[in-house]
């Protein structure tokens, strides 16, 4: 019996582990990676030393997957080179002090319409996606240091994204299934998801305009 | 072939255009450095193998009771024990090999990695159960990190998952893989072969260009080489890849009573790499059959050549290297 107990609860516990893992990951420890394995994959790892990306782009990601999968698609495409784009720019303005704001406003944005279960177009998913994407790409190419190199940062960035947006959309959309009663509470659980993360971005953005 | 790998050939397209970047950091730049004892406890240091960075700038720290200004080192009566690191290792120098000679006894031999930048300096006798641990970190992580940053290996790989599939016939193509590059690893290794390494890197290139032509020929609905006999394609080829794995080992030097187990942790860390790889690979094509992410038409094949290409281009270069017209 122990041990059926103990199987049931592993997964909980891995991931907790596992989250408080990635959460206690900083900037240090991607430059660590740069050493080691160089730019690409220290680009690759940089968005994870910021909780801001991490929840954006899984929001993002919950969002396209909740929509289904013809509006999630083409965000496979808009959302890696909305962080190519970004972190290329990024690379030449100095982007920081909104930074943080601009990253709650969007949280709060992609919660409220998560949980609002609102059936965007997808048009406008992929300004959104664009949009977003940019703007974390500008925040992470701030990791670059004056030896980086900055076209395999930036894919390294782009890459990140473009794994991190097929797996968690792909993972939504086959939680949600089809549109079926018996399925239901799915669809309440990834909404009550998103009045969570309305409610992180509005955390964060208090954080930001207090510090 | 499967159209949910079309999307996800597309990328691959993007990243194998920036992949030559990448692959010259495949090539490791290392320092090995001699430390001859002249007399009791003091030594004459000499970079045998100079680092690219130069050897003033390596920021070398040795054991406390240790006093060290090149060529000299004096660790007193206590002897050369304790912890050593290389506190500037990075991407301009990714390892060194420290080689101590003693006045008595056999030489030994460290690695510093940027994995494992420090190590414990033992005195004579027998390992102990730390330093084999410390072996174990250092050729473990310096296995993953080769695989890691080895374009080559990892797109000859994505090639096979292309060709084969996802199913039954992969495991065994990947294992089939797997044996023949950890048997030609081992003897490479113990010098039972000896392949000169700038051949031996055009002919990896040549592989991943091999597998490109299979993966047109399978879209055209002809019948290759690799999608009939996917695992004796897969083995032979991984013979040829093991011995550029052991090529990485060649420059380190290890001390001949360390090597088997240096070797074993160094392929378990390219196994373990591979592993990573190919799990991601198949994550991300249930991913894309999940979204119904397609690329119609002529989108199909441009993967393909660009997979072609790109592994050409490796193989020109490597040749113009061969033929030293680089």
């Amino acid at each position: 019996m122990r041990h059926g107990s103990a199987m049931k609860h592993w997964p909980r516990s891995t991931s907790a582990g596992a989250l408080a893992l990635i959460a206690s990951a900083t900037s240090a420890n991607a430059h660590i990676i740069g050493a080691r394995l160089g730019d690409f994959y220290a680009g690759a790892a940089h968005p994870l030393t910021d909780l801001a990306d991490l929840i954006l782009w899984f929001a993002l990601a919950l969002l396209a997957g909740s929509l289904g999968p013809s509006a999630a698609r083409p965000i496979l495409l808009f959302f890696p080179l909305g962080l190519l784009a970004g972190s290329s720019v990024g690379a030449e303005v100095v982007f920081a002090p909104a930074g943080g704001l601009a990253a709650s406003g969007m949280l709060v944005l992609l919660g409220l319409l998560l949980a609002a279960g609102l059936r965007i177009h997808r048009n406008l998913l992929c300004v959104i996606a664009f949009g977003a994407a940019a703007m974390r790409g500008a925040s992470n190419a701030g990791g670059m240091g004056p030896e980086t190199n900055r076209l395999l940062f930036a894919l390294g960035i782009a890459i990140a994204g473009y794994v991190a947006i097929a797996l968690v959309a792909a993972a939504t959309v086959a939680f949600r299934g089809e549109e079926t009663v018996s399925r239901g509470w799915r669809r309440i659980a990834i909404r009550a998801l998103g009045s969570w993360i309305a409610a992180i971005g509005l955390m964060m953005g208090g954080l930001a305009l207090a510090s | 072939m499967r159209p949910s790998l079309r999307i996800l050939a597309a990328w691959t397209i993007v990243s194998a255009f920036f992949a030559p970047i990448a692959v010259h950091a495949h090539e490791s730049s290392l320092g090995a450095l001699e430390l001859r004892e002249v007399r009791h406890g003091a030594y004459v240091a000499r970079w045998t193998i100079e680092p690219t960075i130069g050897a003033a700038r390596v920021d070398l720290r040795m054991p406390p009771h240790c006093f060290f200004r090149l060529p000299e080192l004096d660790c007193g009566e206590k002897g050369l024990v304790g912890a050593l690191t290389i506190g500037n290792l990075g991407s301009r120098m990714s390892a060194a090999l420290i080689k101590i000679i003693p006045m008595e006894g056999e030489a030994r031999s460290y690695t510093i990695t940027t994995a494992n930048p420090t190590v414990s300096i033992l005195g004579p006798g027998a390992p102990s159960l730390q330093s084999w641990i410390e072996l174990g970190a250092t050729y473990l992580n310096y296995g993953v990190d080769h695989i890691l940053l080895g374009a080559d290996h990892l797109l000859f790989v994505f090639g096979l998952i292309w060709i084969v599939g996802v199913g039954r016939r992969l495991i065994g193509t990947i294992t089939a893989f797997t044996i023949g590059h950890s048997a030609s690893l081992a003897a490479a290794a113990f010098g039972l072969v000896g392949v000169p390494e700038r051949p031996l890197n055009a002919c990896i290139a040549l592989s991943i260009v091999f597998v490109g032509v299979e993966i047109v020929k399978k879209r055209r609905g002809e019948a290759g080489l690799t999608a009939r006999y996917p695992s004796a394609v897969a083995g032979a080829f991984g013979l040829v890849h093991g011995v550029g794995f052991a090529s990485a080992l060649a420059g380190l030097g290890i001390e001949s009573r360390l090597l088997p187990a240096a070797l074993a942790f160094f392929n378990l860390g390219v196994e373990i790499g591979q592993l990573a790889f190919v799990l991601l690979t198949l994550s991300l094509l249930w991913a894309h059959r999940r979204l119904g992410a397609v690329l119609t038409g002529w989108g199909g094949l441009v993967p393909a050549y660009a997979i072609g290409s790109v592994a050409m281009f490796w193989f020109i270069g490597r040749l113009l290297r061969v033929l030293e017209l680089d």
